[in-house]
């Protein structure tokens, strides 16, 4: 299976993201599968702009021309995509959001109905599962994952994709191992 | 009454977000010594200290946003994380949010609502409350038989903000409408925006024939 990781920690040196990721490839690794990681704060990813060239003056490219094209290219040539990022505010980082911004290019324009409420229309016939990989905030509780996990359940929607699974940086890693083999 | 609007949208100035701005605005000065001052997040996107620093001199900021895959746009997640020194004291501002998105359903900014009123709690803000609207694509090429109810709405809204400091919970329920689209709306609205919003650039850019292009194809 081909994994994405895109890492969304904006701080290399601190918190808990890095060494777990690290560990956890080597694991995937192990376990048989292709593994790239992605480490967004070493590349140019401009915010989106709503410009929406990407829909209506060159379907399915982006206009900004920085490492997020790549970086879109291979989302949707993976599997199963992993999103690692601390929580800040309740949230994944700026990083992470804006890498997701870039990707609305792999949908279409069109709307259509999905379980009663409108969506995008595919651009693509297959898309990655997405799954998170969280670090808590001292004061991160159940609240904060209830919102979290709604909001990349639509996010998933969207995308035509699902969430494969949400752990955090106290999980054991045969337990993303495991969840990553049953997506 | 003193507000601070940040219109947080990534088109800044042209953007759907400050067409609905400009009315809740209009009627908040309706009320005689109330100020209003408007910041573009767009402005500050490299120097984003100096609008945190401004954000606590108001009793009451109003952030303005689309709606971005589900959630605030990523340059708003970022001025929402150098929010973050700011938690806990005790001087900071009340805090509402107006978000609006391309869907016709308000049902996909509830999500993002929440979060926006756990964020104002975690900062330590009183939560003024989320003005949320569907169906904002284009406002500027709406035909005004569409667009006119609300934006008084919006202009009512902001009236009563402007008396009574609260966001009214009436007028965001009418705002609201339609929460979820029926069968036969969805069957009407649906090939309307396909063909009117975005198959009519295509076609003005020459690309119809490209809509379903995959250039990304692995």
């Amino acid at each position: 299976m081909k994994i994405l990781i895109l890492n969304g920690n904006p701080h290399g040196d601190t918190g808990s993201i890095d060494p777990y990721v690290d560990h956890l490839v080597e694991k995937i690794k192990s376990a048989g599968h292709d593994v790239t990681i992605i480490t967004l704060r070493d590349h140019k990813i401009s915010p989106c702009i709503g410009c929406f060239h990407c829909w209506i003056k060159t379907p399915g490219i982006c206009s900004i021309n920085d490492d997020a094209r790549d970086i879109t290219r291979q989302f949707i040539a993976a599997d199963h995509v992993i999103l690692a990022s601390p929580l800040m505010m309740g949230f994944p980082s700026h990083l992470l959001k804006n890498a997701m911004d870039r990707n609305i290019c792999i949908v279409h324009p069109h709307l259509e109905e999905v379980d009663g409420e409108v969506h995008h229309k595919k651009r693509y016939d297959r898309y990655p599962v997405i799954s998170l990989l969280l670090e808590k905030e001292a004061d991160t509780d159940e609240e904060d994952i209830d919102i979290l996990k709604d909001i990349f359940r639509r996010q998933a929607v969207n995308m035509w994709s699902s969430v494969g699974f949400v752990h955090f940086t106290e999980s054991p890693f045969e337990e993303i191992i495991h969840a990553i083999t049953v997506h | 009454m003193r507000l601070l609007f940040i219109n947080a949208s990534p088109r800044g100035k042209k953007s759907n977000t400050g067409i609905l701005m400009q009315h809740f605005i209009r009627g908040f000065l309706e009320t005689p010594d109330n100020t209003c001052e408007v910041e573009y997040l767009v402005k500050y996107k490299n120097n984003l200290n100096a609008l945190t620093e401004k954000f606590s001199a108001w009793d009451n900021v109003i952030i303005g946003f689309p709606l971005y895959v589900d959630a605030m746009p990523g340059s708003v997640k970022a001025f929402m994380e150098a929010l973050a020194p700011l938690k806990g004291r005790k001087d900071l501002p009340a805090l509402g949010f107006m978000i609006q998105c391309g869907f016709p359903e308000t049902a996909h900014l509830r999500f993002v609502a929440k979060y926006c009123e756990k964020f104002s709690r975690r900062i330590g803000c009183r939560f003024l409350g989320c003005i949320l609207k569907g169906g904002c694509e284009g406002l500027d090429v709406q035909p005004t038989f569409l667009t006119e109810k609300y934006f008084s709405l919006f202009g009512m809204l902001g009236l009563d903000f402007g008396k009574t400091g609260k966001i009214d919970e009436d007028i965001l329920t009418k705002l609201a409408r339609p929460e979820h689209l029926s069968a036969e709306n969805m069957a009407m609205v649906v090939p309307f925006i396909n063909q009117a919003l975005w198959d009519a650039q295509m076609e003005k850019n020459g690309v119809l024939n490209l809509s379903f292009d995959r250039p990304l194809m692995p």
